[in-house]
C-alpha cells in the first residue's frame, strides 16, 4: 500500500467486482435527514454572513453543541434502520513475547459474566475471517501455540449482547494477566527490516549546476553500483578533510510518543445476516482505504455479504487513524454479533497499548564544514527507527525522514541511510511529521552546537547554508518556488529575544538566582504532499447566483471542508452557500486508474493516459498536510472554469449590450483586469454587476455553469488541453466535465464529460524527488531551567512561518498553536518505553502520560508572525505538520544555552536534566 | 448471577429522569452515553485527568461545580441536578438551536476548536467559571490568571489552547460584572 491510499471510485470498483452493492454515506447527513434538529442547521448557511464571510467553521454548531460527530458517539439506536438493541465487545492482547501463547483463562469470570460469543483465532481460520493485507497490518488475532511478535498483540474478542454484563467482565479481566495462558519460553520470530533507503548526491560545481549524480538524474541497474561508488568518495572526505575543513559526528534519539488522539480507536458494525448486509461506521482519517478493506474482508468470509454500507464521520488522529488496523476488527466483531450491532470502542489504556505510535529514531550524523567559510560542504547519516510489531507505513517514514534530515540547508554532498527495524513495541505508523519531527529536529540541535564551537552566532551559520531559491535538495530536485528560509532567519535575527539574549540571561538569573535562562532558535522546512496527490471539486451556480460546491476532502478538525467554501472566493467574489464533502461518486468524469502512481512505469503511464478517463489516482485521504495547497488547487480551477467560460463571457455579454457594443465598446477590456469588489464585478470603468445578474444571464445564454475538474500532482501539477468552444483550454487539471445554462436540469448532474486532447503527466522519474513543496518555520523561545527539579519553565516563544496566502487565517494560527505545543509535548514531557514497560503492556493512561497543559505552553506569551505572501496568487502552503517541528529543537537549544550543556536524547525530562548537572 | 443494582434519578438539563436501575459503580459517564444517549459528554481517559468528561452539578445551595463525569458514580448523584453539553444551547419545541450560550457563542467566533473533542468539558468548565465571577467578580489585570486557574486541567491535543483562552477572557472582559477595577 502506497501513502495515498484506496479512493472512493476504487471502492466502488471494487466492489462491483466483488459483486458487492456498496454505498458510503457519511455520518453527518446521514443523522441530518433522520434528526428534523440537525436538518435545519445542514441546509442553512449559517456559516457566512450577510456579506458572505465565513463566520465559523461550517461544522462549528454541531461541534460546539455536543451533537454526535465522531463514531465514538455513535449508537446502534441512533443509526436508521439498524436494531436498537447493540452488544458490546472488548479484546484480550498478551503482554509478553517471551513465551508460548496457549489461549485464554476465563475461569475468572462467573457464569453470568461469560462472554455470549468468544472468538480466538481458530474461529477466524474456521470462518475464513482474515485481515487485510497482513503484511501491512498484521494478523487479527494470535494463534495458540506461537509467540507473539509483538506486545499488545490481540488474542481473543469478547462479545456481549447487553451492556451491564459487558463492563462487569471488561472491569474484572482488566489488568489480570491470568486471562492469558503460557506455555513454554520461546521468542518472536525475528524479521526482516520493513524499509531500507539511500540517498546519495554528489553536487556540480555550484548549486545551480547540474548534479554529478543524484537520485533524480539516475536510476537503472547500474545504479547500486554507482551509489557505492559516489558514497565512498564522501566518505573518504569525512574520514579526511581537507585542510581548512572539520568533520563533526554527533549521535541523537528521539523517542515513541503516543499522537493522543483524545478519541479513542472505535467503530460500531452490524452484520444484518437476513440481508448480508455489513454496515460499518468507524472512525478514520482514510474512509475509502477502511471502506474496500472491510467490505472485501467480509466478502471472503464464510458469512459472506452482498452489501455494504459505510458512514465516515468526523475524527482526529494526527495520523493515527490514518491507516489504522484497528476498523478491521470492528468489522470482525460485526461478523460474531449474532446478528446484533456490535460497538468496540477502547479506552484509553487499550489505546495506548494498540493505537499507532510515533517511530523512535536514531541518528548518527556528520557534517563536515568548511572552517573559514562556515559553509557545509558535506552531510552524512545513517539513521534506524523501530517500526514495532507491524510493518504499516515504517518504509515510508523512513525515507521521509531521509529526505527531511538536510532541514533548511544546502549540502553539496550527501549520503543519508535509513533502516526501520520490526521489533515487539506496539507498532509505528504514520504520525504527523512523518518521520521529519526526528530527523529535522536533530539537525537543528547539530547545527546550533556547530556554531557554538566554531565561535560563529547560530542564526549567522544558518543564514550561510540556508538553501536559497533555485538550488538542489539532498534528491537533486530543485524546490517549488520562492525559498523563503533567509527571510525567516534575519527577522529572528533581528527579535529582541535573540539580540537581547546574554543581557536578558543576566537579568533574569540575577533576578532568580539558582535559575538558569536561555534562548534558543530552530529554523526547519517541512514537505507537504506525498508525491501522488489528487483531488476532484465541482461547483456550480444557479440562475439566481447561488453556488454550490461538492469535493472529496473530508474533515478531521483542521477545518479544510471550511476552507475549501472560502477558496470559492478567490474566482467567484463569494463563498459557496450549499457545500458537500467526502463526495464519493463522480459520475461526471467516469475517471478510471490503475492506482500505481508511484510504481508506472513512463511507457505504462504513456499508454494509459491516452484513454481521457484515466488518471494515475483518484483522489487522496486526508493526509500529508494536503488541503490547503492540493484540495483548494481542485476547487480554484473549477472556479477558474466557471469564471472563464461563465461569468466572464456572460459580464461581456452585459456591458456589450445596447446598440454599438454598449459601454464597453469605447474601452479597451482585458479579462485579467476583472476583479471582485464587496460581490460585484468591476473591470476599468465598467459598471459593477452583481454575481445574480451574471448568473442570470450566463444560464439564459447556455454559458458554462457548472465545472468538475479532476486534479493530479506528483510533485508538479498535470496539466491538459481540452476543446472548449472554438479554442482550446489548457489548465493545471487532468479531467474536466462541464454543465451549460439551461440545458441544465437542476435535479440530475447535467454534466458534458470534455475529453483532452493531450496531457502533460509530470515525468515519473519525477517520483524521485522526494519533495519540492517546502514551507518554513522558525521558533525562538526563552525558558529558564531549575536545575534543583530539572523542570524546564518555558517563559515566551515566537514563531515566523512562511504559508503563502492564508485561506482562513484563524484556522492557519489554529494549527499553528496546536503544532507548537505537541512539539513542546515532545520536547520536554511525552515519552514512552518500547517495550515490557511500554504502552504495550496494558497499564498506560494520562496519569503517567503527560501532555502539555495550557500552563506548559505559555498560552498568554507566545507571538507569531506570517510572512506576507509574495503575490495575491501566492498559492496556501500546507503547515499542519512543519509548525509542530522547530519548537522542539529551540527548546533543546535554549536548554543548551541556558545550562551550558548539549542534550542529545528526547524528551529533555527533569530525570535527564539533572543528570547531566548533577 | 444477579449484578446488584439500585434506582438513579437525576435532573439532567431540567428535566427530571428516572428512576433506572444502574449498576452500583456505574460512572455517570456511563449512565449518560449507555443509558441516556447523551453522548456529547467526551470519554478521554477513564480517570478523572483529561477533563473532556467534565459536566457540571448544581448543588442544593445555587453553586455549582465541575465534575469528571468517568470517575463520579452515578448513584452518589441520585436526586441532583447536573447540566451538560446537551443542554446550553436555547431550542425550539422541535429541538433545533435557536440561540447559543454566551460561551458556545464565544469559541465559535473565535474559531476555538478544531476536533472538538474536549470542546464540551471546556464549555462547561468555563459556564462554572463564569457563573462563580457573577457571583465574585475578580480584578481585570487577574483574569489571565484566573482562567489559567481554572481550566489548566482540561487537556486539548488540537488547538495548543491559545484561542480557547483568547475566548474565554474577553467573555469575561466584555460581560459586565465579572471584573473589577482597571485595565487587564
Amino acid at each position: 500500500m502506497n501513502r495515498h491510499g484506496m479512493t472512493r471510485r476504487e471502492f466502488l470498483r471494487a466492489a462491483a467486482a466483488l459483486g458487492v452493492t456498496a454505498t458510503v454515506a457519511p455520518l453527518a447527513r446521514l443523522l441530518a435527514a433522520s434528526s428534523a434538529a440537525d436538518a435545519r442547521l445542514v441546509a442553512s448557511p449559517h456559516w457566512l454572513d450577510q456579506a458572505g464571510n465565513i463566520r465559523f467553521r461550517q461544522d462549528g454548531i454541531s461541534k460546539i453543541t455536543g451533537s454526535k460527530v465522531f463514531a465514538f458517539d455513535i449508537r446502534a439506536r441512533d443509526m436508521p434502520g439498524w436494531p436498537q438493541q447493540q452488544a458490546y465487545a472488548f479484546m484480550i492482547r498478551t503482554t509478553r513475547c517471551d513465551r508460548v501463547y496457549e489461549g485464554v483463562d476465563l475461569s475468572m469470570l462467573d457464569d453470568g459474566l461469560k462472554p455470549d460469543r468468544l472468538v480466538v483465532a481458530a474461529d477466524l481460520k474456521r470462518d475464513g475471517v482474515a485481515m487485510p493485507e497482513p503484511d501491512f497490518y498484521g494478523q487479527l488475532l494470535l494463534a495458540e501455540g506461537t509467540v507473539p511478535t509483538m506486545l499488545g498483540q490481540p488474542a481473543a474478542l469478547l462479545v456481549y449482547h447487553d451492556y451491564p454484563r459487558f463492563r462487569a467482565a471488561k472491569a474484572r479481566l482488566h489488568f489480570d494477566p491470568a486471562v492469558i495462558r503460557w506455555g513454554s519460553e520461546g521468542a518472536p520470530v525475528e524479521r526482516a527490516p520493513y524499509g531500507v533507503s539511500r540517498f546519495v548526491r554528489i553536487g556540480g560545481a555550484t548549486p545551480y549546476d547540474d548534479d554529478v549524480f543524484s537520485p533524480m538524474i539516475h536510476e537503472g541497474p547500474d545504479t547500486d553500483e554507482a551509489v557505492a561508488a559516489h558514497a565512498k568518495t564522501i566518505a573518504d572526505l569525512l574520514a579526511a578533510p581537507p585542510p581548512g575543513q572539520r568533520v563533526f559526528e554527533r549521535q541523537f534519539a528521539s523517542q515513541s510518543v503516543d499522537p493522543a488522539a483524545l478519541e479513542p480507536d472505535n467503530g460500531t458494525a452490524w452484520y444484518d445476516r437476513a440481508t448480508r448486509t455489513l454496515h460499518l461506521v468507524a472512525a478514520t482519517q482514510a474512509p475509502y482505504v477502511v471502506a474496500t478493506q472491510a467490505m472485501t474482508m467480509a466478502k471472503a468470509s464464510r458469512l459472506g455479504i452482498d452489501a455494504f454500507r459505510f458512514y465516515p464521520t468526523s475524527t482526529v488522529g494526527y495520523g493515527q487513524k490514518e491507516h489504522s488496523s484497528f476498523p478491521y476488527y470492528v468489522t470482525m466483531a460485526a461478523l460474531y454479533g449474532d446478528g446484533r450491532p456490535v460497538r468496540l470502542a477502547l479506552d484509553r489504556w487499550e489505546h495506548f497499548q494498540s493505537a499507532i505510535k510515533r517511530h523512535a529514531f536514531w541518528f548518527d550524523t556528520q557534517i563536515a564544514v568548511d572552517t573559514h567559510t562556515g559553509k557545509f560542504t558535506a552531510l552524512k547519516s545513517q539513521m534506524a527507527a523501530d517500526g514495532g510489531g507491524t510493518a504499516n507505513f515504517s518504509a515510508a517514514v523512513g525515507q521521509v525522514a531521509a529526505t527531511a534530515i538536510q532541514s533548511i540547508y544546502y549540502f553539496p554532498l550527501n549520503d543519508l541511510s535509513v533502516t526501520v527495524h520490526a521489533s515487539r513495541a506496539v507498532t509505528a505508523g504514520s504520525m504527523r511529521g512523518f518521520g521529519t519531527l526526528q530527523s529535522m529536529t536533530s539537525m537543528e540541535m547539530m547545527v546550533d552546537e556547530i556554531a557554538q564551537v566554531l565561535g560563529i552566532d547560530a542564526i549567522e551559520l544558518r543564514r550561510r547554508n540556508v538553501l536559497h531559491t533555485g538550488m538542489k535538495n539532498t534528491q537533486g530536485a530543485v524546490p517549488a518556488g520562492s525559498m523563503r528560509a533567509h527571510e525567516l532567519l534575519d527577522n529572528a535575527a533581528a527579535h529582541p529575544l535573540w539580540r537581547e539574549r546574554d543581557r536578558r540571561k543576566k537579568v533574569y538569573e540575577a533576578k532568580r538566582p539558582g535559575y538558569f535562562y536561555g534562548v534558543g532558535f530552530a529554523c526547519v522546512q517541512k514537505d507537504y504532499g506525498t508525491g501522488a496527490e489528487a483531488a476532484i471539486a465541482q461547483i456550480q451556480f444557479d440562475a439566481k447566483g447561488g453556488i454550490r460546491l461538492r469535493h472529496v476532502v473530508t474533515e478531521i478538525g483542521t477545518g479544510a471542508t471550511t476552507s475549501q467554501i472560502q477558496v470559492v472566493t478567490d474566482m467567484l467574489g463569494r463563498p459557496a452557500q450549499t457545500v458537500e464533502f467526502a463526495v464519493v461518486d463522480w459520475p461526471e468524469l467516469k475517471l478510471v486508474s490503475n492506482e500505481n502512481p508511484y510504481g508506472n512505469t513512463q511507457a505504462e503511464e504513456d499508454r494509459f493516459s491516452k484513454n481521457p478517463h484515466w488518471v494515475p489516482t483518484l483522489t487522496s485521504p486526508a493526509s500529508a498536510s494536503n488541503s490547503a495547497f492540493y484540495m483548494s488547487h481542485a476547487t480554484r480551477e473549477a472556479a477558474r472554469v466557471l469564471f472563464d467560460y461563465g461569468i466572464w463571457p456572460a459580464a461581456m455579454a452585459i456591458w456589450g449590450n445596447g446598440s454599438g457594443g454598449g459601454q464597453a465598446a469605447p474601452l479597451s477590456i482585458r479579462r485579467e483586469d476583472a476583479r471582485w469588489v464587496d460581490g460585484m464585478l468591476v473591470a476599468p470603468s465598467l459598471e459593477p454587476l452583481s454575481f445574480e445578474r451574471i448568473a442570470m444571464v450566463a444560464h439564459q445564454r447556455g454559458l458554462v455553469t457548472g465545472a468538475t475538474v479532476h486534479t493530479f500532482n506528483r510533485w508538479a501539477w498535470a496539466s491538459a488541453r481540452f476543446p472548449m468552444g472554438s479554442g482550446t483550454y489548457e489548465a493545471p487539471i487532468d479531467a474536466l466535465a462541464v454543465r451549460y445554462g439551461g440545458a441544465a436540469d437542476e435535479s440530475t448532474h447535467g454534466y458534458t464529460f470534455v475529453p483532452r486532447v493531450s496531457v502533460d503527466y509530470p515525468p515519473t522519474q519525477r517520483n524521485k524527488a522526494g519533495v519540492v513543496y517546502y514551507a518554513p518555520h522558525a521558533s525562538l523561545v526563552e525558558l529558564a531551567v531549575n536545575p534543583g527539579t530539572g523542570e524546564v519553565d518555558l517563559l515566551s516563544h515566537h514563531h515566523v512561518m512562511d504559508c503563502g496566502r492564508m485561506i482562513v487565517p484563524a484556522f492557519v494560527s489554529g494549527q499553528h498553536q496546536g503544532g507548537i505545543a505537541m512539539g513542546i509535548g515532545h520536547a520536554l514531557y511525552e515519552e514512552l518505553p518500547r517495550y515490557e514497560e511500554g504502552p504495550g503492556n496494558g497499564q498506560w493512561n494520562f496519569n503517567r502520560y503527560r501532555l502539555p497543559r495550557a500552563s506548559d505552553v505559555a498560552v498568554w506569551r507566545q507571538t507569531a508572525q506570517y510572512l506576507p505572501p509574495l503575490s495575491p496568487s501566492d498559492p496556501p502552503k500546507g503547515i499542519a505538520e512543519v509548525v509542530m517541528i522547530p519548537v522542539v529543537a529551540a527548546i533543546a537549544n535554549g536548554v543548551a544555552h541556558a545550562t551550558g550543556k548539549r542534550f542529545y536524547e528526547l524528551p529533555l525530562s527533569p530525570e535527564r536534566i539533572k543528570a547531566a548537572l548533577a | 448471577m444477579t449484578r446488584s443494582t439500585q434506582p438513579l434519578s437525576l435532573t439532567i438539563n431540567g428535566r427530571r429522569v428516572g428512576p433506572v436501575a444502574v449498576p452500583d459503580d456505574l460512572m455517570l459517564i456511563e449512565f449518560l452515553q449507555e443509558y441516556m444517549n447523551l453522548t456529547g459528554t467526551r470519554y478521554g481517559c477513564g480517570l478523572g485527568v483529561c477533563h473532556a468528561c467534565i459536566i457540571i452539578h448544581d448543588r442544593d445551595d445555587g453553586t455549582s461545580e465541575k465534575l469528571p463525569a468517568c470517575i463520579t458514580g452515578a448513584l452518589s448523584l441520585n436526586g441532583q441536578c447536573i447540566r451538560t453539553i446537551e443542554g446550553h444551547a436555547t431550542r425550539d419545541a422541535a429541538g433545533n438551536v435557536t440561540a447559543l450560550s454566551h460561551v458556545q457563542q464565544a469559541f465559535l467566533d473565535h474559531f476555538s476548536f478544531q476536533c472538538s473533542y474536549c470542546t464540551p468539558g471546556l464549555v462547561n468548565g468555563v459556564t462554572v467559571l463564569i457563573e462563580r465571577l457573577q457571583r465574585h467578580p475578580v480584578p481585570r489585570d487577574q483574569v489571565e490568571q484566573v482562567v489559567l486557574d481554572s481550566l489548566d486541567d482540561h487537556i486539548c491535543r488540537c488547538t495548543g489552547y491559545v484561542r480557547y483562552y483568547e475566548a474565554v477572557k474577553q467573555l469575561i472582559l466584555q460581560s459586565p460584572g465579572l471584573t473589577t477595577g482597571g485595565d487587564a
